[in-house]
């Protein structure tokens, strides 16, 4: 997995890169603004890149405006945005453009080395991370009458589990139920929603996005 | 007549009353309500002569200043009329205000506020048109003639008094004493001389105490009909001002909120995320290859000791603690101490300004010294802050190359934009080649 980061944070930067090339990542490029980076894109044509939301020279949304255009470059290229808070517009932007090779991270998670490597493989394998504290925001600004409400709390945290990108196995393991009682659910919250028993992979994603796509309009 | 509850309240109301009411104050408290009420009519009237005096004396130090500023103001109509003079105009008119805001300023620490006009305008004609003006000019002829004739005699009037009540004592020490001695107008030759000079002393006092507070009135009557600014423009314009700075105040506000913001989530933030990471790199490295861990476990150290030191500078920025430990003239000296070019900071600033002030001047001194530090290529640089009245005035010098300009998104511009949130002023004197002179003028607001 050749991996390009972009972080303008000097002892993040490399402190970053150090863990990864530790557990014997290649990290093939650190970069310090969205020019070097989509420069380091176009030259090493990377599988992962991990990008940091605020850059120069604005320190605003530098991150999400380079990952979009790098994935517009480079079409399969996944992306693990990490931010040093949740903000909600750059979670739904991101995923507006479809959920897959997508995550989404609050920065200090790099710290728990298990579970980063666990999200950076997901969405290099094509899956998504979404970070829980996403997830949990967005699950208490959810609307008494959308559709969602009509969830129960356990398939609710269910969705939530979803939305971080877990497959079923792990929300078994998570939530400490068998994978039978975890598909259960999942098909009800298939039901409830209105998705119809097409493709499986899309209708977890769209499940997902109808979720963030209703808290969104708040 | 009072009851001895309102009596008692008085006696403990006001204890800096006694101190000023003068001869009344150390006599023994006579009992009986018409007494007291007798004793208190003394000391009222006490204090209100020595109010009296110290306006008068006042309105004399402005008279003398508005004399000054008369005779100014006469030299440069005559230079106008061969046509020299018009350059100064504005400049005058700029004089003629800070004279009058000495006067607005006494005026209002003892009655009703004085609030002035705007600043004067800065083109020629403009001055000549401006009603303001022209009302300042007429309370300066007014206030340099009337007004300094009143001190004059609202100063010599005490001062008689004293010196023919005294006479006894020592009217036999004048070696002049066979001649006959005239404090007055007739000569001393005997007690019943002696006597009289002391009745005209008795005189004086009477007439000060009658007529002191009228003539302190008199005097500060053309200030307080002529310099409030008039009901109409004025106030509009000034309210437009003080509109524009409340608004400059809340966008500082919300800038500074922004910059802390920053710092602490770029700064602070991402070292702390460095010691998670490097701490998460070190627990693996542990299984692996405990050496290559201890490396790590350094780094992360490294990182949390930054995170702290940035943590501080962050909370610096808010409000120096430095400021509350040794004072404004504390804090500057220390960062005079600190810049990287010799520095010598001079600071007079009695009492204590207002705490946004403070952290304002400290704010603009360490901008300004780490620009010198950086950019300037100085050999030295100097600070000084001195009170004049309600306003802080600070000025920053170094003898660099110059060229500094805050119009480039440098520092300067967000001290620029700190000082006239304050509703200061702030001018920057840096031609290429140097010296730079960096000068701000802030409201102490205390």
């Amino acid at each position: 997995m050749r991996i390009v980061i972009a972080e303008d944070d000097l002892l993040l930067r490399e402190g970053v890169a150090l863990l990864l090339r530790a557990e014997g990542l290649d990290v093939v490029a650190t970069t310090d603004g969205p020019d070097t980076f989509l420069a380091a894109v176009d030259e090493h044509r990377p599988d992962v890149a991990i990008v940091d939301v605020r850059m120069p020279p604005t320190h605003t949304d530098e991150g999400i405006v380079a990952a979009v255009e790098a994935r517009r470059r480079l079409p399969g290229l996944s992306v693990l945005v990490l931010s040093a808070y949740v903000e909600q517009a750059f979670a739904t932007d991101l995923l507006s453009e479809g959920a897959k090779r997508l995550g989404y991270l609050l920065k200090e998670r790099v710290g728990r080395v298990e579970q980063f490597l666990d999200a950076l493989h997901r969405v290099a394998d094509g899956g998504t991370a979404i970070d829980p504290e996403v997830v949990a925001q967005l699950l208490t600004r959810t609307r008494a009458d959308s559709a969602l409400e009509r969830l129960s709390p356990r398939e609710r945290e269910v969705l939530a589990l979803m939305a971080e990108g877990l497959g079923n196995s792990t929300i078994a393991e998570r939530l400490v139920v068998t994978d039978g009682a975890v598909h259960k659910h999942i098909r009800r919250i298939f039901a409830k929603l209105d998705l119809s028993p097409t493709d499986r992979v899309d209708r977890r994603v769209t499940a997902v996005l109808r979720y963030l796509d209703d808290t969104r309009r708040d | 007549m009072r009851t001895d509850a309102g009596t008692g309240a008085d006696a403990g109301s006001d204890p800096g009353a006694d101190a000023r009411s003068g001869p009344g104050a150390g006599a023994p408290r006579p009992s009986g309500g018409l007494r007291h009420a007798l004793g208190r009519d003394v000391r009222t009237r006490g204090r209100m002569c020595l109010d009296a005096l110290e306006h008068l004396v006042g309105g004399l130090g402005t008279a003398i200043l508005a004399l000054v500023g008369l005779l100014w103001v006469a030299a440069v109509a005559l230079t106008c009329l061969v046509g020299v003079g018009l350059l100064l105009v504005p400049l005058t008119a700029r004089g003629v205000h800070a004279v009058a805001d000495r006067e607005r300023a006494r005026l209002s620490r003892w009655g009703p506020d004085v609030i002035g006009p705007a600043r004067p305008p800065s083109g020629t004609r403009a001055v000549l048109t401006d009603p303001a003006v022209r009302r300042q000019v007429g309370w300066l002829a007014a206030h340099s003639t009337l007004g300094l004739a009143i001190g004059l005699v609202g100063v010599t009037l005490p001062f008689s008094a004293v010196r023919d009540v005294t006479f006894p004592l020592y009217w036999r020490l004048i070696p002049s004493g066979d001649a006959g001695y005239a404090p007055e107008f007739w000569a001393v030759h005997d007690w019943w001389g002696v006597l009289s000079v002391v009745l005209t002393g008795l005189g004086w006092i009477a007439v000060f105490v009658g007529f002191g507070p009228g003539l302190a009135r008199l005097q500060a009557w053309p200030g307080r009909r002529l310099l409030a600014a008039s009901h109409d423009t004025d106030l509009t314009l000034r309210v437009a001002e003080l509109t524009a700075t409340r608004a400059a105040a809340l966008d500082a506000h919300a800038v500074e909120l922004r910059r802390i913001e920053r710092s602490l989530h770029d700064g602070t933030q991402n070292r702390l995320v460095a010691v998670s990471v490097l701490l998460g790199a070190a627990r693996r490295a542990v299984a692996r290859d405990p050496a290559a861990a201890d490396a790590v476990l350094e780094r992360a150290q490294d990182a949390a000791e930054q995170a702290l030191a940035e943590l501080r500078t962050v909370v610096r920025g808010i409000l120096p603690p430095v400021l509350a430990d040794r004072g404004l003239a504390g804090a500057l000296t220390g960062l005079a101490a600190n810049c990287g070019v010799p520095c010598r900071a001079e600071v007079d600033v009695p009492g204590r300004c207002a705490a946004s002030v403070e952290a304002t001047t400290y704010f603009v001194v360490a901008e300004a010294l780490t620009n010198v530090s950086r950019h300037s290529g100085a050999r030295q640089a100097a600070v000084t802050v001195r009170r004049e009245g309600g306003r802080l005035l600070l000025r920053v010098e170094d003898d660099g190359h110059g060229g500094a300009d805050d119009t480039r998104g440098s520092g300067l511009s967000g001290v620029r934009r700190r000082v006239e949130a304050h509703d200061g002023r702030l001018t920057l004197t840096s031609p290429p080649g140097g010296p730079t002179t960096l000068q701000v003028e802030l409201p102490c607001g205390s």
